[in-house]
This record gives structure tokens, sequence and C-alpha cells, in this order.
């Protein structure tokens, strides 16, 4: 008897170690493994993103064309939009998620690993079929990420491959998702209750909902994309009884959730990391829960402020305008929230902390200049120029992607076991800080003077600003590689100092993730914790 | 050297963040020239102020929290969390700051909507990629095009020094003209995709959707040349389609008004040329029209704009290639529409032997004018329409006067869609040429012009009975129709009546 049961215990470790060998990778449905698959894959798409932006901004550089057609111009500022989207941001918060979440709540793994590995894999084939359209005839779709007909009609032999990937980028997203949920509502440990969960488990949550109630509207109006170009329906032709603005209407009922899909987990990381820096509970965890809630539900009933130009009733301006300010009120509140925790700490700048205080900065700004294009006789000016050019970039690069390489700095040493190199991480911070201001700052006076966004060329009264913003660019992009190095050396063993299981002073009253071992063995909780750390509430 | 230093003092100046008043320099948003482009300015300053103000607040106790509150100065946590209280304060406090945003802003966006009570309409319409614009009140229509320095200068590796062109970019072919002091009613379409017209100085954009109408007004305070761009990504060259708008005093303009009407009149020079003054001329011509998409050496792009070199079109049928560049198909647009008989054969002879072929033929302006629709160019007319004007509907009137009368109100109200010749605009906007609702029932006519149906709006409470006589003769009597019948403007005042009063605000 006891013999069996020791040989079973035997088969259990034997089967449930990682295979050995590259496929591994391919059909693991651990948590960790695809959680590691979606953070190297979009950090990949983050350089190949990146590297697009760098010839945007060569041929910014200077007035005239110098490098490239406009039509590649325009493939490229479409292209760099899509991939950072829908290549980098999204599926490096998914593979936050799938590392964290598990270990966060007292899970074992996600709730439907098998549909984990699928639902990367089809990222994987949706990217690689958009980035296909690079070397087509007519070349990649050249319309803007927004993909807006009649113009996107124009598009060559891509149409229908660009089409095809959003469909799969789709499911992929709402695979994950239903994933996200199915573990967060039945995976806890009994301790943890809804209300206990961690900040960063609470804005996945939601995320979570967002995607899957607009994935399929995006699927939707690609679709009839797809269906007016080659089954002759006229959806968005005039001609046919159509009407190109019915487009823009689907498109950003699902585009503005989408842009809060990149930063309501963003929000979650900030207000995980701030309290455990300044050694001071979150000062007010309920309010938000409750913010992130409302910017959720709102996030619905103003689409129409992408398109104030289109000629809609002055009704319809006026109550779009109204409902775009009200999102200032509970992203006040987060703000306050995140001063207020800081506000009388003991508080540590490690290059985490750096990142996230840069963050509530940086992405303050970017809400300022979104309050004042919620105004809508100003956006009348504002609209389609370097402005909002400027604007949703603080609000994606120093917000979301600062959030991610402080997400990056923070559990590297629980994921690795090794410390990072602060001095490099460090010095990576403040290049990039000093940088990405650099590049995007002048961009507010661009729109201001007069430069439309998406153009390859300029008139000259705005040359300067275009030089400066564009070495901003380059430092930006070479300083990234220094976070690439980083990387790479701490999973090679780092400074050669091993981490503890708690990593930063204290963080184990913040999470039960720090109350495992660096690294995590292989399965995390098969058992769950009696007790849930308390501190960040 | 000089590029160098620009740039020195461009860093300087961010590094002190000045809003300094440099003309090199613009960094703020531009007051413009018309009252609401002023108002729109004083409101991006109070919300731009307002923002700086909360910014110095929360950064300023975020920074003192930074510097005060560190472990390395010794500070120890304090444990103090949820506060109903100042939660309740810093909810309330920004929602009155919004109320106090949200008063203003309305008073604005109210103001920018209101077209009403204008003076004169001008119809423009996006094309890939240049702007047409139609004075609907006399006629005149034209192409405004990215002007030939900035075309040459922009082209790649072209060697010239954008600085060294005049308004690089910003200048066009022919400029639109306008009156100062005057409120100018703009309506808007496009032929292919959307674009959007926008010059900073009039303080606002406004998108041109194919196949739909947007409006938008201005009155401009002070003479002078104002310049924009397209602002809707529109394809390939949409960074060179600009605006300029030369706003003039009402003498110089009505000055203007004749002198283009002038040269209308005279039409096109339709004598032969020589086979080499067609190809030479057609060089221009095929640089500003064509290389766009086809490309200077007439290569084309692969699997989006056929190649122009060895076409089996430009290099067979001369008649069916004209057609083809008069007529548009597709993507192409039609170009009987922009260019005038003399440029088209110059542009197809230089097709047919340059850009590698050479088929030696050529085409004369005249064959050319033989394949342009009928001359339908609008009349000229000088009457101004009062649009505030008391009319007597009992009046009895004769068809004669009510069709003089029809031609100005239809300018103004209809041409903008059915077009100046009842032609309107396939697939989009019906012709009223041969149109059965036209030449049917003139009641059934009459009732879809009262109410409207779907596009077409309702006219009922729009156009006074004596103008809504006038155009319901004019369209059954001229436009290429002869119907013959009309309705009296006692008999329109009499089912306006019996209409429900809607938004009466007049």
């Amino acid at each position: 008897m006891s013999a069996v049961v020791a040989e079973h215990e035997h088969d259990e470790h034997h089967d449930h170690g990682p295979q050995k060998g590259l496929l591994r990778w391919v059909i693991t449905t651990n948590h960790k493994d695809i959680g590691t698959l979606y953070l190297v894959f979009s950090l990949a798409m983050f350089f190949i993103g990146g590297a697009m932006a760098m010839i945007i901004r060569a041929e910014l550089f200077e007035p005239g064309m110098q490098f490239v057609d406009p039509q590649f111009f325009n493939s490229m500022t479409t292209m760099h939009a899509l991939v950072m989207v829908f290549g980098a941001v999204m599926p490096a918060f998914v593979g936050l998620a799938n590392w964290m979440i598990p270990m966060m709540i007292g899970a074992p793994d996600m709730a439907l690993p098998r549909m984990n590995n699928m639902s990367f894999w089809m990222l994987v084939a949706g990217v690689l079929l958009l980035a296909s359209t690079l070397f087509m005839e007519g070349g990649a779709p050249a319309s803007g990420w927004t993909l807006y007909p009649p113009l996107v009609l124009q598009t060559g032999a891509a149409l229908p491959f660009a089409i095809f990937s959003v469909h799969l980028l789709g499911i992929s997203s709402i695979m994950g998702a239903i994933n996200i949920i199915a573990t967060i509502f039945n995976m806890r440990a009994p301790a943890m209750t809804l209300m206990k969960m961690p900040l960063f488990v609470w804005t996945w949550l939601i995320t979570a909902f967002l995607l899957i109630a607009i994935m399929p509207v995006f699927a939707g109006a690609v679709t009839m994309l797809l269906t007016d170009r080659f089954f002759d329906t006229s959806f968005f032709d005039a001609a046919g009884g159509g009407d190109p603005v019915l487009y823009q209407h689907i498109f950003w009922f699902f585009g503005h959730p989408e842009v809060y899909v990149m930063i309501l987990p963003t929000f979650g990381v900030a207000s995980t990391i701030i309290p455990v820096f300044a050694r001071k509970p979150l000062f007010g965890y309920s309010s938000m829960v409750y913010a992130t809630a409302s910017i959720a539900f709102l996030s619905f009933i103003v689409w129409a402020h992408h398109m104030f130009t289109v000629g809609m009733p002055v009704a319809g301006e006026l109550y779009f305008m109204y409902a775009t300010m009200l999102i200032a009120i509970p992203t006040g509140v987060k703000v306050f929230n995140w001063t207020a925790t800081m506000w009388k700490g003991s508080m540590t700048f490690e290059t985490p902390m750096l990142f996230s205080i840069a963050f509530v900065v940086l992405f303050t700004i970017g809400g300022f200049t979104g309050l004042m294009m919620s105004i809508a006789p100003s956006d009348f000016q504002y609209h389609d120029t370097y402005f909002i050019v400027a604007h949703f970039h603080y609000t994606l690069v120093p917000a979301s992607v600062f959030i991610l390489m402080a997400a990056g700095y923070y559990w590297l040493p629980k994921w690795t076991g090794n410390m990072y190199n602060e001095r490099i991480g460090k010095l990576h911070f403040w290049l990039s800080a000093v940088s990405v201001n650099i590049l995007f700052f002048p961009q507010h006076f661009l729109g201001l003077a007069g430069m439309p966004r998406r153009i390859p060329d300029y008139a000259v009264q705005f040359a300067d600003w275009n030089m400066i913003s564009s070495i901003g660019g380059f430092i930006f992009g070479i300083s990234q590689l220094l976070f690439l190095y980083i990387v790479i050396d701490t999973i090679k063993g780092g400074t050669g100092e091993k981490a503890t299981d708690e990593v930063w002073e204290d963080a184990h009253k913040h999470g039960l993730e720090w109350t495992l071992p660096s690294p995590p063995p292989y399965h995390t909780f098969t058992t769950p914790p009696a007790t849930v750390p308390t501190e960040h509430i | 050297m000089n590029k160098t230093k620009q740039l020195l003092a461009g860093l300087i100046l961010m590094a002190f963040g000045l809003g300094t008043a440099q003309a090199a320099y613009t960094l703020n948003l531009m007051k413009g020239v018309t009252e609401i482009s002023n108002d729109i300015y004083d409101l991006h300053m109070l919300i731009l102020w307002i923002c700086v103000f909360i910014g110095i607040v929360v950064f300023g106790t975020m920074f003192y929290s930074i510097y005060h509150h560190r472990k390395s100065k010794g500070h120890k946590a304090e444990q103090f969390h949820e506060n109903t209280t100042v939660e309740i304060i810093w909810t309330i406090i920004p929602t009155l700051i919004l109320v106090g945003m949200a008063i203003p802003a309305t008073k604005a966006m109210l103001e920018l909507d209101d077209v009403q009570e204008s003076e004169m309409s001008i119809k423009v319409t996006g094309w890939q990629w240049k702007w047409e614009y139609e004075y609907l009140d006399n006629g005149i229509h034209f192409f405004s095009n990215l002007d030939e320095a900035s075309n040459k200068a922009r082209q790649i590796d072209s060697g010239i020094d954008p600085r060294t062109v005049p308004h690089y970019l910003l200048n066009v072919d022919k400029p639109l003209v306008i009156p100062v002091k005057k409120k100018i009613r703009f309506v808007f379409t496009a032929a292919d995709v959307i674009h959007s017209w926008w010059v900073p100085d009039l303080g606002w954009k406004k998108d041109t959707i194919p196949g739909f109408i947007n409006e938008a007004w201005t009155s401009v305070d002070e003479p002078g040349t104002y310049r924009g761009q397209c602002t809707e990504l529109c394809g390939k060259d949409h960074a060179f389609m600009p605006i300029v708008v030369v706003a003039m005093e009402q003498a110089d303009y009505d000055a203007w008004v004749k002198k283009t009407q002038e040269e209308a009149a005279k039409g096109p020079d339709l004598n032969d040329q020589s086979h080499d003054e067609l190809v030479s001329k057609g060089a221009g011509v095929y640089a500003k029209n064509c290389a766009s998409c086809h490309m200077a050496g007439g290569e084309g792009v692969p699997g989006t704009f056929p190649a122009i070199t060895g076409s089996s079109i430009v290099t067979g049928d001369v008649k069916a290639q004209a057609e083809l560049v008069l007529n548009g198909k597709g993507m192409m647009p039609a170009f009987g529409k922009m260019l005038d008989a003399s440029e088209l054969a110059q542009v197809i002879t230089y097709t047919r032997n340059a850009l590698g072929n050479s088929v030696g033929d050529e085409i004369q302006p005249k064959a050319i004018q033989e394949l342009l629709p009928e001359g339908a160019a609008p009349a000229a007319s000088t009457e101004k329409a009062e649009p505030q004007e008391q009319v007597d509907a009992s009046a009895e009137m004769s068809l004669d006067d009510l069709v003089a009368r029809g031609e100005s109100v239809y300018a103004q109200n209809c041409a903008s869609c059915h077009m100046a010749d009842g032609s309107g605009m396939p697939g989009t906007f019906p012709a009223l040429t041969a149109s059965p609702v036209v030449t049917g029932d003139i009641d059934a006519q009459v009732d879809l012009m009262l109410n409207g149906k779907g596009m077409m709006p309702a006219f009922g409470n729009t156009l006074n009975a004596v103008d809504f006589a006038a155009v319901v003769a004019y369209t059954r009597n001229k436009l290429g129709n002869s119907v013959g019948d009309f309705i009296q403007p006692s008999a329109i005042q009499s089912l306006q009546s019996a209409m429900p009063a809607e938004d009466d605000d007049e």
C-alpha cells in the first residue's frame, strides 16, 4: 500500500516537471511558462514596433523626403500602432496576468491551461500574419491603425490578411480574458475574498470584461470591411446606402475601451508597487476598485469624442463632451490616491519605484491633455494633429510601457531568483524618463502650431521641434537595449546576489507571491494558503 | 551652421519652457482671425491654466513628499489610510471645476454649429489629393493643387532644400478667395475617401465624407492669406494637399470674381498644337496630376497603381485611353472634370510618347472637347439671394418669373448635391435631369421636398413659399427638363402652414 503511494507520488512529480527541450515551450500549459512566452514575445514585438517608430522619426528628422516613400511611411505608422497595441502592450499585460494572478490569489495555475496555450500561439499566428503583409504586393495596410473606410479598401493584397489577423488576435484576447475571469472567480484561496484581492488582479478582472465586450465588435467591423471589399456589400459605401462614418462609430465603440484595456492593468501594477516602496498601505483600496470600475463603464459611452469633426448633430457633440469630461473624476481619484499613498511614507527609490513615480507624473500630463481634448470646440483645433499624438503617447509610453518596465524590475528577481543590476536599471530609467519627454513634449507644440498627424513631410516652421523630437526618439530607442541587456543578464545570474523570498522589504505583507521561494517552483499553491496578506488594503 | 543655431535656440527655449512669441517657434495655438477662433483660443487657455494649476498642486505635493518622506532621511511611515471626508472632497472639487469648464465650452459649441443666415456658400470637395472649390452663388469653380515649387522639392532625393521654397507644402496653385466680414457657409463632401479641411486661423476643421454633406461657417475679420492642410489620413499624398484661403476686402473680391468669370468664359484654347509641344507641356501636367500614383518614371506601384510604361491602355487605342482618363475608373479619378481639353490632350500625348512608351501618335484638344460632356458650365449669376427678404406669397407669379428666381435658390440649396447642371453624383445624389420625381406628379415632388426623405433634407421649414415654388418650377423646366407646369407660392404656403412646426428658431 505504502509502496503504491510512493510510486504514485514519484509519478506525479515526474509528470509535472517541465518538459525537457524546446518542445516544453510549444506544448506547455503551465501558467509560468506561458507567462514567460507572452513576456518574451511582447518584448520582441516592442523592439520591432520600436524599429518602425525609428523609421518614422528618421523620415521626420528634417523637412523633405529623405528615406522612404509616403505610402511606406503610412504603412509604418499603421503597423507601428498595430504591432505596439496588439503585439507588445496587450500581450505584455497578459503575460504578467499569467505569471502573477495565480500566485497573487493562491491558485495552482490558470483555470483553463490548455486554452491558455492555444491563445498564446494564436497570438503569434495573428501577429506573424500581420507582419507578413509588409512583404505583399501593394504593401502593408497604410490607412492608420483605425482602418477607416473608404481608404482602407484601397489596400492591396494585404487587406484580407490584415483582417484575418485581427480575427485571430481577437479570438486570442477573448480566450485570454475568459481564462482570467474563470481563474479569478473560481480559484482564489478561500481567505482571498474579492475585496482583499491585490489591485492588479482587480484591474485585470475588469479589463477582461472589457475585452470580451469589445473584441467581437472590432471583429464585426473588420468583417464588414471584408464583405464591402469582396462581396459587394455597402455597409460603409454611400453609393449603396451605407455610411463611412458608421465604421468610425463601431470602431471607436471598440477603440475607446481598447485604450483602457492598455491602461487599467497599468493602474493595477502602479497601485501594487507604490505602497511597497512607500512602506504604507494604499490610501484608498476600495475607492481605487470603484474608480477602476467607473472608468471601465464610462469607456463605453464616450466613443464619439474621437469623431467630433465628422459632422455629428450638436446635441451629440455636447453629450460626448460632457460624458468624456466625467472620466477626469475617477482618474483624478486615482492620481490623488497614489499621491496620498506616498505622503508621509518611508520611501525608497529602487528602479520599479522610479518608473512608477514617473508613470504617475507623466500619465497625469497625458490626462490633462485628454481633458483639454474633451472640450469639443477646442478639439476642432486639436483633432488629428500632433497634439493628439503627444497626448496618447504620454498615456501609452511613459504610462503603460513605463509600468511594464516597472513590473519587469519588480518581479524579475522573483521570477529568476537573481537580483538585477540596480545601477544599470537606474541608468535605464533616467535615460528613458528624460528622452521620452524630449521625444513627446515638443509634439504638443507641433500640434498646436498646426502640424497634422500621419504626414511624412512638413512645412519648414515645424522643422526644429521635429528634429528635437527625433533626437529624443533615437535616445529613447537605444536606451531600451539596456532593458534587454538587464533581462538577459538577470536570467543568467545578474549581480550574483540571490534574491530573497520577499525580495523587497516587507513585501510579503503586500502580496502572496512574496511568500513563495525565489524563483518559485514549477508548481505553486497546489494547496491554497491558509491566510492572505492584507497590508495593501 | 544656421541649422545648428536654430536647434540650440530650440533646446534653450525648451529648457526654460518659455512660451514667448518667437515667429519661428510657435508653441501655442494661434488666436486666428475669426470670432470663433478667438473664443476657442480663450477656451483652450482657460483649460490649460486650470490644468497647470492642478498640476502644480498635485506634483508639488508629490515632490514635497518624495523629498521629505524618504527612508534615507529617516522618515518613518505613518500607516493612515481611507479617509471618507478627503475622498469626498477630492471628488466634489474636480466635479465643480468640470461644470465651470462645461459652460463656456457649450457656448462655443453652439456658436460653432450655427450656419444660419449665411451670406454666401462655397462647396468644398476633397479629392486624392487636391481640393475642389465651387462658389454656389456665382458659379466659379476650380481645383486647388500643391504648388509646383513644393511639389518638385518634396520628391524623394530632389536635391532641393525645402527651406529655400517659399511656404513649402503650404502653398497652392489657386487659392480659395473669400471676402472679409461676410458669413460664409461651407458645404463639404469628398469624391473618394475621407479628408478633413483645416485652416487653423479659422478655428476649426471639418471632415469631408464621400456621399455626405457637412457644413461649417466662417467670417474672417482681417484681409490676409491663411494656410492649412488636410488633416484626415487620405492615402499616399495626404501631406501634400494644402489649403490656402485669401481673404480680401469686398471690392477686391468683386474684382477677382469678375476676372475669374471672364477667364472661365473664354474657355480652353482648342487650337491644334504640334506633337512636340503637346509632349513637352504634357510633362508638366503629368508631374502635377499623375506622378503621385503612377510615379514620375511611369513605373506605377505594383499591386496598387498600374504602370504607364508599357501599359496596354496607353499604348493601345488613343480614344479608349482618352475616355478612361476623362471618366475615371475605380481609384482613377475622372480628369475630365479637373483638366481642360488642352491639358488633357497634352498629358495623353505625353504618356504615349514618353515614360518608356513611343507610340508616335497624338491627340488634339478638339478631339478631347468632343469627348467631354456637353459644356454645362453654370451660368454666372450676379444676382444675390436675400435670405431674409420679406416675400408676399399670395401674389400670382408667372412661370418665367419663378424659373428666373429659382435659379439662385437652386444654386444656394440644391446644387451642392444635385450639381449645378442637375446631373447629381451617380450612386450618391440622384440626377434631377430626367428624374421621374421631377418630371412626374408635381404634388409628389412638392411633398418630397417639403418633408425630405433619407439624405434629402426637409426644405418645408427652411425655404419661404416663393423660393420653394420658384425652385420647383426651375427644376421642372430647366436642367434639361421641360415639363411645363409649376405651382403657385400661395399653394406652397397653405401646405407649409399645415406642416407641424418643428425647431422653429427663425
